[in-house]
């Protein structure tokens, strides 16, 4: 049985994980289409995919919920998929706007708040805030959809962990002691805060406003002051997705390549997966140079001499170099890979080869399911 | 071109997508400095660390530390850098320690984006002054800024723009007006992107290589386009080879072979025809990219080989640093 093809009969939500440029966003999408083809209402939230992928799920812009994948595609590929396969891109501000707007106590509030430039900011450019509008997105489609699965890519963060940080980093920073330090002085009535804040919190504050402006002091105490009151309910929220992370409908599929980088990653992950109980379903080993002829046997002192010989000696001597080449890399790769298979048990692995063509487009993605889900 | 001439700009800013090999032409182009006799700063940019794994040393921080004859890394912080900045202008050492918290510099640069990025090119604006005429450990003849990816890169590199956009006085104004001027001088810095010859990194280094030189007016260097497939056989072998192997049994081959003590049955010269084949279909892929590249592209493109190494160390990067002087000096 293969083990991914058991991730999508048993599982409702499949977090794909990885460094950068390993393949996750098709590998997401791989999994999700053939999740589909075997009856399951599928969605796959993508975060930054690749035009020509993005377009052969039928995806032209970020949006905030997912849109079906015309049937078409489906029966162009000569398949007829027993479920139905939605996809989406990620819009983050979107996202954050309807957070914002489920805790506000009133509509009014949830204006003030979008409206406010700190606030903006946060949207855009917290580290941080993609990760957290994923897994907020992800609980809830998983909550409200009606998806039988859902697989979802985590962002290209610098570090693949940073996501299952983000919900909690996300509310520590609304919490900050620090930040209240600085808001002291402008948020209402507090003016005989100041008197007796300690002599490190004014300093703070006068190179602050030197730096930054008086004025972004002033739209950052806004809204703090205005997210009074709402703190409950992100806190909430960042543990019932935590809890839905940990529980018994999820998995993660680690994705990676054979590089050496990739791999330490990978391996890293598996072991804070674990540590964190979170539920480690499976390793994709993707783009794996293939093997050819193990057991050619040729010393370099063959091929130099074959290099002076006839027009078809010097092709062989070509062709043997080539061979050694691409074997320096499948032993270089495997040596990776051992190193990874001490950590996560070979039978937890798919692995997908190297292939011929690429899987920007829809008949590439069913190749890669094919590979994902042979045997 | 004359390979001091691709260096001359103090400042080398090096970017691209995640998983492209930014830090490693970085390096690369790092030791072509340093063969030049320059001595060379690596800055990573906020802890990386596949620099170190490279040199196949330890991680770096903020203080410089040799990595190879003539070439020092280090890893600028923000936090560092906010440190040091607060320090140096306000003389506030000890209540630079509570700034440099992570919740401080978070809540700071969420306040206003771009100041984490200002606090960044202004360390590399520091290291660019030098100190004593050239004689203390922290002067640098070349910088070479391994930048963030792509995406970020933009925002990075304009940070300085929108806030002395947005600022009308005081000394950060100044000081933003500095990092401006030490961006936009061709004399003093140049932005070289990586890529891969692959669908997205290819299309958002077109957009990348237009927005530096139209959008934020940088100056552009070379693109690099790294990991590339080198052509295997020539037109007349591949059809010799088509004409071999149409046979079912290719004597011709393995008569050759037997000729130097080389015995292979027909499964083994499938798998060398496998390997042939592979190759010139990965790069017929490349080559479909590469055209685009240079289609899209204004900045001139130099192609990096493909190594058989997947574990890159400091001898791959030598030989990156040979062929990135040969197509520089073919510029």
């Amino acid at each position: 049985m293969n083990i991914i093809r058991d991730l999508i009969r048993q599982k409702e939500v499949i977090v794909c994980a990885g460094a950068g440029g390993v393949g996750k966003t098709t590998t997401a999408a791989a999994i999700a289409l053939q999740a589909a083809l075997e009856g399951k209402k599928t969605a796959v939230i993508t975060i930054d995919p690749a035009k020509r992928l993005a377009s052969s799920l039928g995806l032209k812009e970020l949006s905030d919920e997912p849109s079906k994948v015309n049937a078409r595609k489906f029966t162009a590929a000569g398949l007829k998929p027993k479920g139905e396969l939605y996809a989406m891109m990620l819009d983050t501000k979107t996202t954050f706007d309807k957070v914002v707007t489920r805790y506000a106590p009133t509509p009014e509030q949830a204006e003030r708040i979008i409206a406010n430039r700190f606030y903006r900011n946060i949207s855009g450019t917290l580290s941080g805030s993609q990760e957290y509008m994923a897994m907020e997105k992800l609980y809830e489609l998983h909550a409200e959809g009606g998806y039988d699965l859902i697989v979802i890519d985590t962002p290209p963060t610098r570090n693949a962990l940073d996501f299952l940080d983000a919900p909690k980093r996300m509310t520590d920073f609304f919490e900050s002691r620090v930040l209240r330090w600085f808001l002291l002085p402008y948020m209402k009535g507090a003016g005989g805060f100041m008197k007796v804040a300690n002599v490190a919190a004014v300093t703070f504050l006068r190179v602050v406003k030197k730096i930054v402006g008086a004025e972004v002091l002033d739209d950052t105490a806004e809204f703090f002051g205005n997210l009074e009151g709402m703190y409950e309910g992100f806190k909430q929220r960042a543990r019932d997705v935590a809890a839905l992370l940990k529980s018994e409908s999820t998995s993660f599929v680690v994705v990676t390549s054979p590089a050496l980088d990739s791999v330490a990653e990978a391996t890293f992950f598996a072991t804070r997966l674990n540590e964190e109980g979170l539920p480690f379903g499976a390793l994709v080993v993707n783009r794996v140079h293939p093997h050819f002829g193990d057991d050619i046997e040729v010393k370099p002192r063959q091929i130099s001499r074959l290099e002076k010989g006839e027009p078809e000696a010097q092709l062989l001597a070509k062709l043997l170099d080539n061979h050694e080449a691409f074997m320096r890399v499948v032993r270089l790769e495997e040596r990776n890979l051992e190193a990874l298979a001490r950590k996560v048990p070979r039978h937890r692995w798919a692995r997908v080869p190297y292939l011929e063509q690429e899987a920007v487009d829809f008949s590439g993605l069913i190749a890669i399911a094919d590979e994902l889900f042979a045997g | 071109m004359l390979v001091e001439e691709f260096l001359a700009p103090k400042i080398l800013i090096v970017s691209g997508k995640g998983g492209v090999g930014k830090t490693t032409v970085a390096a690369a182009l790092a030791l072509v400095a340093a063969r030049s006799g320059r001595k060379v700063c690596l800055a990573e940019v906020d802890r990386k660390g596949t620099l170190p794994r490279l040199f196949g040393g330890r991680e770096l921080n903020y203080k410089p530390a040799q990595l190879a004859p003539g070439v020092w890394g280090m890893n600028i912080v923000p936090e560092d850098a906010l440190g040091e900045y607060l320090e140096v202008q306000y003389r506030m050492k000890r209540v630079s320690k509570v700034f440099s918290s992570t919740h401080f510099v978070d809540y700071i640069t969420t306040a206003a984006p771009g100041l984490k990025d200002i606090l960044v090119l202004g360390k590399i604006w520091y290291l660019e002054q030098g100190r004593q005429g050239g004689r203390s450990p922290q002067d640098f003849d070349t910088i070479i800024v391994d930048a963030p990816a792509a995406g970020h890169m933009l925002t990075f590199l304009s940070a300085p723009m929108g806030l002395s956009d947005a600022l009308r006085v005081g000394p950060v104004r100044r000081q933003s007006d500095w990092l401006v001027e030490m961006l936009r001088d061709p004399a003093r810095s140049r932005v070289h992107l990586v890529t891969l010859p692959e669908e997205m990194p290819v299309s958002e280094t077109i957009e990348t290589s237009e927005a530096i030189t139209h959008k934020i007016g940088l100056n552009p260097g070379a693109v690099f386009a790294n990991a590339v497939y080198q052509p295997l056989l020539t037109t007349s072998e591949v059809s010799a080879l088509d004409e071999v192997m149409s046979d079912n049994d290719p004597r011709e081959l393995r008569i050759r072979a037997a000729e130097v003590a080389l015995r292979l049955d027909g499964e083994d010269l499938e798998a060398l025809v496998g390997y042939a084949r592979f190759l010139e279909a990965r790069r017929s892929i490349q080559t479909k990219h590469l055209r685009a590249l240079k289609r899209g592209v204004q900045d001139p493109v130099l192609e990096l080989p493909f190594l058989f190494s997947a574990g890159l160390a400091l001898p791959d990067i030598e030989t990156l640093a040979d062929v990135m002087e040969e197509k520089v000096a073919a510029l």
